[in-house]
């Protein structure tokens, strides 16, 4: 043992270190217990409340939001809401997509969808459904949104090209309806929208980005939806689209000939939807040259947007049909107004008649031309315009009513077949009918003789017949029938005599009875003298049993 | 009169091997340790591994402890929502574990450290017998809170069925292993002679009317 002097202050000092390591511990475990808790706080990010009409498939805590398949949040809480129309889901988004909430951002509810252009969210079926949300464009932060029912066709985000089209109808075109270039799918029509107040229908649609540049100021779009048939002065026309088009409806659009593409269109263009390709087509006529043309027959068949031709090449349109043209009451013919496209004439020409000074029209209508109805299909009745020059025509000359020029016309159609049909009929007036009419009798003389000769040939014919009746009326004709049943009776009894019970018969089957017993008799001798032959000589030997032999041959 | 005691004979017992050993020697004859009469700032570490502790109990009481997910259904529970499944299941045997396991031992053990602390460096005094049991009710249990620990390891490593079922472990399970390490550092750290020196010179100022020596 050491001796017990107390040493014990040393430790003393000890408790004067202030500070220990030891003390990093603590503040390290409150560092990491509190990054913990601001991770797990941090990590929780905003409540976006949306409304939906049905909750259909979501379910609190599982139903994921995706923004582009990628998850952005899970549904926290589905409650009715205090109206009971609708349902509110508390969506918690994750702490990087708070920036996704904002105004105008797009929830909808992807389930298994079929419809006439997709199949969608066929996925769902096993995953349940979720909800897929879409940013949108305005930076506002917003957490209170209305869910839609319907995905929206195209992502917002998605570059494009976004225009307005106006149509008089909506005919089967609904959202989602493809938009073809040359056949070719390079859009689709997101909404449409009843416009009550202007009394038509205005699409939203997306061209993608790879073909923006297909839509110009000067492009026109048409509907393409269903079989279209028409008929007109071209005749008929049936025109099928694509089957998913006809199904589910579809726009085309083209720029038409010899039409300058004009400035690429910008989004937020408005253009106008053409029921039908012809039309939209047609719709490219600048009908800067208008002339009036007054018929002098009737017009049924000639409508409205008719063409105008030139032997044959359209050159313009009916425009208008009315007899507001006419100054005058009293006047009875049809005014016609028509627009001639210059475009579609040669340069020259379409300025010879813009230009007022020009005389070239009044030369034109010197040397003849004129304007005519024709028949552009006998089936339809429906009729065109045509100029021509008719060299026979009366002489005319240009007109003027009001600030018109008027083409003289001739009349054609029903009114040219009524002139050919007299002529016709002149031509009947001129034929040698007299002529022909004589002899047509001096031939029916001749018959007439003839018709005498063949009745004195039956009479001779009448005569004979008289002779042979004389010699069937004679007696002794008529005695042949009892003469041939006299001998048919003899010839029946020397019948009779050969017959079973006649007496020849009998004397035969006696006759043959003998026949029989003497070859018998021939029959013995003919055994006995095979058996022995000496027998012959020698005579039959009387032996008591004879003994009995097959006969030879069996 | 009291038996002598080794600190008044300077005498340290070794940290190491045990051997009983003249604290003026420096370092064991037997196990070269450094010895020391008492463990080096003893209340100061188990203070501050307390504090640890306590710092990480409100993360693992507040975080989710495990994330179960079930055909996509994912499910994080913290320990105490834990507990009130078990028992509204009606597994009440299981949420009382649970609970005693992982809520009440963590929090007694801290309590009773504290208070230890508290009565060695004289802030409270309580009788000796009090002092004993609770720093002996602090060993015995101690080494039992890391149930849960465990309980969350095993499942995480077992139950991995992919998408039919998958347990992974929340940020409160490492924050609740941090509990129960800290606090057994802390139970080790603290020198329970301290509480028994604390006794004496108490009992010497109350005879002789001196104040404790600091």
């Amino acid at each position: 043992m050491t001796d017990p002097s107390p040493p014990a202050p040393s430790p003393e000092i000890r408790t004067a270190q202030r500070w220990n390591i030891v003390w990093v511990v603590p503040i390290l475990a409150i560092l990491i217990g509190g990054w913990l808790i601001y991770q797990n706080v941090s990590s929780v990010g905003p409540v976006a409340r949306v409304r939906f009409d049905t909750a259909d498939g979501i379910a609190a805590g599982k139903t994921e939001v995706r923004c582009r398949s990628v998850r952005v949040g899970t549904v926290e809480e589905v409650e009715l809401a205090p109206d009971l129309n609708s349902v509110l889901v508390h969506i918690r988004m994750d702490p990087h997509a708070e920036n996704l909430l904002r105004r105008g951002s797009r929830f909808w509810v992807v389930r298994p969808r079929v419809s006439g252009t997709d199949i969608s969210g066929l996925g769902t079926l096993i995953t349940g459904a979720y909800i897929e949300m879409e940013p949108g464009t305005s930076p506002e932060p917003w957490t209170k949104f209305r869910g839609r029912e319907t995905p929206p066709t195209t992502n917002r985000s998605i570059p494009g090209l976004r225009f307005t089209l106006n149509a008089d109808d909506a005919g089967s075109l609904t959202a989602g309806s493809p938009i073809y270039y040359l056949g070719f799918e390079v859009g689709r029509i997101e909404t449409r929208k009843l416009d009550l107040a202007q009394n038509r229908v205005v699409y939203e649609a997306f061209i993608k980005e790879n073909y923006r540049s297909l839509v110009t100021e000067s492009t026109r779009f048409w509907n393409t939806s269903g079989i279209d048939i028409s008929a007109g002065a071209d005749g008929f026309r049936v025109r099928t689209p694509s089957f998913q088009a006809m199904v589910s409806g579809g726009i085309s659009f083209g720029l038409p000939d010899g039409l300058p593409p004009g400035k690429a269109a910008t989004d937020d263009a408005v253009f106008t939807l053409f029921p039908d390709e012809s039309s939209a087509r047609s719709s490219t006529f600048n009908p800067s040259l208008r002339f009036l043309l007054l018929f002098n027959q009737s017009v049924r068949g000639l409508v409205k947007d008719a063409p105008v031709e030139f032997r044959g090449i359209r050159i313009g349109r009916v425009a208008d049909i009315s007899f507001n043209y006419l100054p005058s009451s009293l006047d009875q013919r049809i005014p016609v107004l028509i627009e001639i496209d210059p475009a579609l004439l040669r340069s020259e020409t379409a300025n010879n008649l813009s230009n007022i000074e020009s005389t070239f029209l009044s030369d034109a209508v010197a040397n003849g031309l004129r304007a005519s109805l024709k028949t552009g299909s006998y089936l339809t009745g429906a009729l065109f315009v045509d100029l021509d020059y008719y060299e026979d025509s009366p002489p005319a000359e240009l007109g003027t009513i009001g600030e018109l020029t008027t083409v003289p016309t001739v009349s054609s159609g029903f009114a040219q077949l009524e002139a050919k049909l007299s002529a016709i009929l002149e031509k009947f007036q001129q034929l040698p009918l007299d002529e022909t009419l004589t002899k047509f009798t001096t031939a029916a003389d001749e018959s007439a003789k003839t018709i005498a000769e063949a009745r004195n040939t039956l009479k001779e014919i009448e005569s004979v017949a008289q002779s042979a009746r004389e010699i069937l009326d004679d007696p002794q004709f008529k005695a042949i029938p009892g003469d041939l049943r006299k001998t048919l009776d003899q010839l029946n009894t020397s019948i009779a005599s050969i017959g079973p019970n006649g007496p020849m018969q009998g004397d035969l089957l006696r006759t043959l009875d003998e026949l029989r017993a003497s070859l018998r008799s021939i029959k013995t001798l003919t055994n006995s003298l095979e058996e022995k032959p000496n027998s012959l000589l020698f005579g039959r030997e009387s032996s008591g049993n004879p003994t009995p032999r097959a006969p030879r041959g069996r | 009169m009291t038996p002598p005691r080794a600190i008044h004979r300077a005498i340290a017992s070794c940290h190491t091997c045990g051997l009983a050993s003249p604290v003026s020697l420096g370092k064991c004859p037997r196990c070269h340790s450094t010895l020391h009469l008492r463990k080096s700032n003893s209340i100061q570490r188990t203070l501050a591994f307390l504090i640890a502790a306590s710092a990480l109990y409100i993360p693992a009481n507040i975080l989710p402890i495990m994330v179960v997910a079930e055909f996509g259904d994912v499910l994080a529970s913290t320990i105490l929502e834990g507990v009130a499944i078990f028992w509204r299941k009606g597994d009440y045997p299981i949420a009382l574990v649970i609970f005693i396991a992982s809520i009440l031992i963590p929090v007694l053990k801290i309590i009773a450290l504290f208070w230890l602390c508290a009565a060695a460096s004289g802030k409270v005094h309580p009788s000796p017998a009090a002092l004993g049991r609770v720093y002996w009710i602090t060993e015995l249990v101690g080494r039992w809170s890391m149930v849960d620990v465990f309980v969350v390891a095993v499942l995480v490593a077992l139950v991995q069925l992919g998408a039919l079922m998958t347990i992974t472990p929340g940020p409160a399970a490492l924050a609740f292993a941090g509990v129960v390490v800290f606090t057994m550092f802390a139970a080790m750290s603290f020198d329970p002679r301290l509480l028994w020196d604390r006794l004496e010179s108490l009992e010497k100022t109350k005879t002789s009317g001196n104040p404790p020596a600091p």
